[in-house]
């Protein structure tokens, strides 16, 4: 159990007990892929709360080279804008659709998925 | 009700929720520091515009904002409903006025007709389709079904507007405790290509540029061309392409996409579709961006354990969570599931005791 990587955390306990904003309690989870991020963010608090000053707001993931970010003026939209619904996908999120690949990871989610890859997803039949 | 509990936030993220709230538990909400530190400091023309239209819907609520428009204090009231009529600044669509008003119409005393007018597609809020094909569906869920219904009259793009939706809403006596866990499998996807003041064809070539992704999936795909002409079709050009997928279990995830100057059509198409995949890879039983509706409804459920399993909360979702138990002491238990069939799952299971919040406003007659 100790290899491997604490990737379930308990959410319950960062919602309710502790005092991280929603954004780095969400940046921190997405990012445990890429331990990097996750490592700073439990660094020191200081720096959680500057990681959180500069993207304030409603980026799900931590976006570490983030074109938007600098195009678009950060206190317009602060001020403007947070309270919306729908979320922004950047750019990076939605090009890796363009890959064949990422297009057939989610055919399983399908209904077609049992009859089309027998082999591969047969196992999750009825 | 409860008297003399004021529950404090400070600035003006999550107003909606928070309003919404207020109501809904009969504490009163007093925000501070609203844009303080801004160069324009304050309250926008849409917030004032909301807490108008909240005055509108309920009956004996005090709002009090101060010179400055930097802090409110909300008592609530009971909510009225009826026929109401209200014109929403061109600063935000519809959406997100119909949003709050959502999560309160089904408590009130009178089934609510709320007529609206200004932008009812952009990019901020949900557009009045996904309201009606997604939003509203999110309600059945949880018993709130007869009646139900979004009437889109007149669309109105930005900057513009001109639009007109009708928003339906029953009441009930007290909402379904929700148990939700099967995701299934996705059967159908569904969409609605609009153009308005711009060529007609425009949708089609959104339809034909969303359906060269989509085909590869399920068969059973329709994207409904709506024309709008003359009159009703508001004061601006637009077009956009919103997306739904429906599983087996009838889970829903939608995206959309608005048209942008010196955007091809067939650039907006894609982007929808990709959004939808998007959405749909992240599994659960619900759409990403309804996890709060979701979550507020099942803890206004019966006295009883409500579950549903969805993708890893947003910013908003986590807020909301904490403002819930800010306003009604209820907290939620999140534990992953271990998914046999798909050991990558980051699916969470939420679950939550109901408040067993009964409608006292409803008219008994």
């Amino acid at each position: 159990l100790s290899l491997r990587r604490p990737t379930r955390r308990d959410w319950t306990k960062d919602i309710y007990s502790t005092n991280l904003s929603p954004e780095q309690i969400v940046s921190q989870y997405s990012s445990s892929s890429s331990r990097s991020l996750t490592a700073h963010a439990q660094r020191s608090d200081v720096d959680v709360v500057e990681m959180d000053n500069e993207d304030d707001g409603f980026f799900f993931k931590k976006p570490s080279n983030d074109t938007e970010n600098t195009l678009l003026d950060p206190s317009t939209m602060l001020s403007d804008l947070a309270d919306k619904s729908k979320s922004e996908l950047s750019p990076a999120e939605l090009d890796k659709w363009a890959d064949e690949d990422m297009l057939e990871s989610i055919r399983r989610l399908f209904i077609t998925a049992v009859t089309e890859t027998t082999g591969e997803d047969g196992g999750d039949g009825a | 009700m409860a008297a003399g509990s004021v529950i404090q936030y400070s600035g003006h993220k999550y107003f909606r929720h928070r309003l919404a709230l207020s109501i809904l538990s009969g504490k009163s909400v007093r925000i501070d520091k609203i844009r303080s530190e801004d160069k324009n400091p304050g309250l926008r023309d849409f917030e004032v515009s909301l807490l108008r239209l909240l005055e509108k819907v309920t009956n004996g609520t005090v709002i009090e904002i101060s010179t400055t428009g930097t802090a409110i204090l909300l008592k609530p009231g009971i909510i009225a409903g009826g026929s109401l009529v209200h014109d929403c600044p061109l600063s935000r669509s519809v959406g997100y006025f119909l949003e709050p008003i959502i999560m309160l119409a089904p408590f009130a005393k009178r089934p609510v007709q709320l007529t609206l007018r200004g932008i009812t597609t952009d990019d901020n809020d949900f557009s009045a389709d996904l309201m009606r094909t997604v939003t509203l569906p999110h309600l059945q869920l949880f018993g709130i079904s007869d009646g139900l219904e979004l009437r889109i009259k007149k669309r109105g793009a930005p900057p513009g507007g001109g639009g007109e939706v009708q928003l339906l809403c029953p009441i009930v006596k007290q909402v379904k405790t929700l148990n939700f866990v099967e995701p299934g499998k996705i059967k159908r996807i569904r969409g609605i290509a609009h153009a308005v003041r711009v060529n007609p064809q425009f949708s089609n070539r959104m339809i034909e540029a969303a359906r060269s992704i989509l085909n590869r999936y399920i068969p059973d795909i329709y994207i409904y061309s709506d024309v709008y002409k003359g009159e009703e079709s508001g004061k601006s050009p637009g077009y956009a392409l919103s997306l739904l997928a429906e599983s087996t279990t009838s889970a829903l995830f939608c995206s959309e996409a608005t048209s942008k100057p010196g955007v091809a059509p067939e650039d907006i198409a894609l982007q929808a579709t990709r959004a939808l995949l998007s959405e749909i890879s992240k599994g659960g039983c619900i759409d990403q961006k309804h996890q709060s509706l979701v979550l507020l409804l099942m803890v206004l459920g019966s006295e009883d354990v409500g579950c549903c399993r969805m993708s890893q909360p947003t910013p908003r979702t986590i807020q909301l969570l904490r403002d819930v138990r800010d306003f009604f002491g209820t907290s939620f238990q999140i534990v992953s599931i271990e998914d046999p069939t798909n050991p990558n799952s980051a699916d969470l299971l939420y679950s939550c005791y109901g408040t067993g919040h009964v409608n006292a406003n409803r008219d008994l007659a």
